[in-house]
């Protein structure tokens, strides 16, 4: 399994407007980012070189594991998508 | 759009179609708020669902009616290294005998009927609806909105049945505002598409029967474990990991998913499959400490928003739990409709049925098991020390052989510690 081809077999109908916002500055002085490592669907990226966090909300399984780990409350926004967007399960 | 009921039920999973079919089938007029396109779509799970007392109650003919796949007549643990594996399974006639002690099932299909039945019993579904804010007046809860949309449900009462995070319970006052990473597990799964003969033969099944196997050992050492189940044409293979364990360990869900299905021997479980989907969600896992207040003023919490989950390390048991307390929350609903009294007094008989039931009790009774969990040995030193001695005791290459208790207590030291052993199995004794 490539978790690059999430799309591939996960289906999803994403919102423009993004359900999670990140204030990546606060990420910056965090010492731990186990959101970049735990999240299931990588949809944070910690770039060493830039000391920038980047998250995309396009493949968020919706799952709340970035809510539970961040202890910096690094978050603008957590909810979940507007009624009907997001990820669409068929079989699990 | 501004409509009134008699309650909303916020989430229709098996906690809120519960709720809201119990409600509507006393006459009651509720709404059943749904944020996906169907009951269902946003829901995955282990892969179990256990024998449910209270829907065989509202439903004579459950299993006869509910949509499910195998029956589970194999269970099977498996301790695990990188490279080998030692495995017990119970393989119970019984198992095989009406009523059956668990089936697989696929949520979007499952939670989308139960949804149904509450339909059919008169509750009306509001789908695509992701509830956004508590609406009151003069104090009182009056109903809720709805995110991106104008005007509101209007209802004196709500059932929050929103899933592991309730924003509800938060907003209500509920919840703590933040959850402990010790307290939660996020679980992940692939989805394996394999033709039914094929899963037959490959692990010993015929008719409608079904496996199911748990795995201690998989993790790297992460806390956690991976179970398996078989569908009728399909494989579900899954892992869980506690989330303080996880965010430290520096090790990816999808990494350690895919190292569990290259595992030699589970490699062998799965090949010829064609992956179909991957999913991920949280489990509440600190059982009895973990509970919210289950009662406020006008709302009561259901389901996994009042983290009712039990996860004693053998059974994970969720859906049954939460569709009883889904079922005991719509009692203590209609009857404070009743007496026309929603405060949290008024609505106490909740609290009350759930505590005189095996929900609370179970929860109470094994308490301590979710720290007993969080003993890193078990995920690592353990399957480990069962593998080496197992490997030791079959190994035959011509040298004289120790006795087995020693045999067994060279691997003990070598893995775990004689003291740990000791302390460790203490532990489990109390906590089970």
């Amino acid at each position: 399994m490539n978790i690059d081809e999430i799309f591939d077999n996960t289906s999803f109908n994403i919102d423009r407007e993004p359900h999670i916002v990140l204030d990546t500055t606060i990420c910056t002085g965090c010492d731990n980012r186990g959101c970049v490592n735990s999240c299931p669907a990588r949809c944070y990226t910690w770039s060493e070189e830039d000391q920038k966090m980047t998250f995309v909300h396009d493949g968020c399984l919706e799952c709340g594991t970035c809510y539970v780990v961040c202890h910096m409350n690094a978050f603008t926004r957590w909810r979940y998508p507007r009624g009907g967007f997001g990820v669409a399960y068929r079989m699990t | 759009m501004s409509k009134a009921y008699q309650a909303i039920v916020i989430g229709a999973g098996p906690a809120g179609s519960s709720a809201a079919l119990t409600m509507a089938r006393a006459g009651m007029d509720v709404a059943l708020v749904e944020r996906g396109t169907f009951p269902g779509e946003k829901n995955m799970f282990g892969g179990l669902l256990h024998r449910m007392p209270s829907l065989e109650r509202i439903f004579p003919d459950f299993w006869e009616r509910a949509p499910l796949e195998r029956h589970i007549v194999k269970k099977g643990v498996t301790f695990m290294t990188g490279d080998s594996s030692f495995s017990t399974t119970i393989e119970a006639g019984n198992f095989d005998n009406p009523p059956y002690n668990g089936y697989t099932v696929f949520r979007p299909r499952f939670d989308r009927w139960l949804a149904e039945e509450a339909v059919a019993a008169g509750a009306t579904m509001i789908t695509r609806s992701t509830v956004d804010e508590i609406v009151r007046k003069d104090g009182k809860i009056a109903g809720v909105t709805i995110l991106g949309r104008s005007g509101q449900l209007n209802a004196p009462v709500l059932v929050a049945a929103d899933g592991v995070l309730s924003f509800t319970a938060q907003k209500a006052g509920l919840r703590k505002p933040s959850f402990d990473p010790a307290q939660m597990a996020v679980g992940v799964k692939a989805l394996i598409d394999m033709p039914r003969e094929m899963i037959d033969d490959r692990f010993g099944l015929v008719r409608d029967q079904g496996f199911a196997n748990e795995f201690v050992g998989c993790t790297e050492g992460v806390r956690g474990g991976g179970c398996f189940y078989t569908n009728y044409d399909s494989l579900s293979l899954g892992l869980v990991f506690h989330l303080a364990s996880l965010r430290t360990s520096g090790k990816t869900p999808y990494d350690l998913l895919n190292a569990f299905m290259e595992q030699p021997q589970v490699a062998k479980m799965i090949s010829g499959g064609k992956l179909l989907e991957y999913s991920a969600h949280l489990i509440p896992e600190g059982g009895y400490d973990m509970i919210p207040e289950l009662v406020g003023d006008g709302i009561v919490v259901a389901g996994d928003a009042a983290a009712l989950c039990n996860a004693t390390g053998l059974n994970l048991e969720g859906i049954n739990l939460a569709s009883h307390s889904g079922i005991v929350a719509g009692e203590a609903v209609i009857a404070a409709h009743q007496a026309n009294n929603f405060s949290k007094q008024g609505l106490t008989a909740y609290k009350k049925l759930l505590e005189e039931s095996f929900v609370i009790k179970d929860l109470k009774q094994f308490r301590k098991a979710p720290h007993m969990l969080h003993n890193n040995r078990i995920y690592q030193e353990y399957p480990q020390m069962m593998c080496d001695f197992m490997e030791s005791i079959y190994r035959i290459e011509g040298a004289p052989k120790e006795n087995v208790t020693k045999q067994f207590l060279k691997s003990a030291k070598e893995k775990v510690g004689l003291g740990n052993l000791l302390a460790d199995g203490f532990s489990a004794w109390r906590s089970l």
